[in-house]
């Protein structure tokens, strides 16, 4: 099933004007069309691009996202800004028959990706619905657990999709927010740094022919909300419980918040 | 790293209905260890249990021991024991605390079958064996859950590739 539902509800509240885009300041207005611009130039290269420049390091974030998220048989998980589906994959496995798997995205290109890379793995029984997480199609209360990875620092308005979030989950359901941190280490900073504006896009320029796109990577990383502020943001949208781990010394970190 | 692998016990026997945790529904149980730095809450909902450590909000239960009373939970020593020797504090309701202990205690008896969900068989039977030894040296040690610790981190750190499994290879 394939369903398309980009805004179904207005804004709780007025957003800024503007907002940024990697390190540019651009209309708030401008932001969606902009990431949207960025995936569809690099979702055919996806996978092999994560690959690339994680070493591989993000099938273990991923993997240690999934043994984290206590999903059982028989429950309903949204996986947003789902990508090409590997943590779907493994949310399908866990659920079983009796369970429900949404894979959802707001670019169409990446989830038409998805849905190719899971048909060619043999996966079934995943629903795959087109959607602007700050606006989420479904009833309140209705999952067990929700994903995103590496996907909150694209949305717009990170406060307004956290509350929705919060909204549709079970009480006793469950966030994983696997993203970009930021890491202690000075020795790590700097490597760091240098990796990601310097090698980076130099790849991304030579593996997917887009050196562009994976500049704003680098720089929409570092706009993105430390370990610390983001857990502030969870409670804030109201869940219950949150807390984060560390992974590969703060480089990525998973938030998990809990809706008492 | 202790706060996950209990987690993920203790999820495994809801999920195989080895334990029944419907009484502890929204129940928060905070579980702390005296002179160490483990110190978690036990949030029960959703038939599921999550571990955490923000230790700041309110609890329904509060246990307090010592290192060494906590293994004895978990080779199923006697709660009530506990409490009449001072061994263990408990603020709140006692009924939701003897539940919990419930919980933990069948959690070390299928802790190999728990770590082979995630590990494999054999790393789990080496891992288990593992474990075995480092509740033997957090026995025996002065600082049990700093030896404990330090024996997870080795383990984790510089795996070895089980003789078994090389020979199944070739």
């Amino acid at each position: 099933m394939l369903v398309m539902i980009l805004e179904t509800t207005q804004p709780s509240k007025l957003m800024k004007n503007t907002t940024h885009f990697g390190f540019k300041e651009v209309a708030t207005d401008d932001k969606q069309s902009l990431v949207r611009g960025v995936f569809d130039s690099v979702a055919s290269k996806y996978d092999l691009m994560n690959d690339v420049l994680s070493f591989g390091a993000h099938r273990l974030w991923k993997r240690y996202t999934i043994a984290s998220s206590n999903v059982k048989t028989g429950d309903k998980v949204l996986d947003i800004a789902g990508g090409t589906g590997d943590l779907a994959i493994e949310f399908r496995k866990k659920v079983g028959e009796s369970g429900q798997v949404i894979l959802s995205d707001i670019n169409a290109a990446m989830l038409g990706e998805g849905r190719k890379n899971l048909i060619n793995k043999g996966v079934f029984g995943v629903d795959y619905v087109q959607l602007n997480a700050q606006y989420l199609p479904f009833e309140d209360n209705t999952f067990d657990c929700i994903s995103i990875a590496f996907g909150l620092r694209n949305v717009t308005d990170k406060d307004q999709a956290l509350s929705e979030m919060q909204r549709i989950l079970k009480p006793g359901g469950c966030l994983l927010i696997l993203e970009f941190s930021t890491t202690d280490s000075e020795f790590l900073k700097k490597f760091y740094d240098f990796y990601s504006f310097n090698i980076m896009p130099k790849l991304g320029g030579i593996v997917a022919d887009d050196e562009e796109s994976y500049q704003y990577l680098a720089e929409s990383i570092r706009k993105h909300p430390d370990q610390e502020t983001l857990k502030d943001m969870v409670l804030e949208a109201g869940f219950g419980f949150c807390e984060y781990h560390n992974l590969s010394g703060g480089i990525v970190a998973l938030h998990k918040g809990i809706k008492t | 790293m202790q706060h996950f692998v209990l987690e993920q016990a203790l999820n495994f026997l809801i999920q195989n209905g080895s334990v029944d945790i419907k009484p502890l529904e929204s129940k928060v149980i905070r579980f702390s260890l005296i002179d160490s730095f483990l110190e978690v809450n036990f949030v029960c909902t959703n038939n599921r249990i999550f571990v955490t450590s923000d230790t700041n909000t309110p609890s329904d239960v509060a246990i307090k021991l010592k290192p060494n009373v906590f293994f004895a939970l978990f080779k199923g020593e006697d709660l009530t024991d506990l409490l009449r020797q001072d061994k263990i504090q408990i603020h709140g309701d006692v009924k939701t605390a003897q539940l919990l202990v419930d919980l933990l205690t069948e959690a070390d008896i299928d802790l190999e079958e728990m770590l082979s969900q995630y590990t494999g068989d054999i790393v789990a039977h080496e891992i288990g064996k593992k474990a075995e030894k480092f509740k033997k040296i957090a026995k025996d040690s002065s600082n049990p859950i700093e030896a404990l610790k330090n024996g997870l981190s080795n383990l984790l750190i510089s795996p070895k590739v089980s003789k078994r499994y090389a020979n199944k290879n070739q």
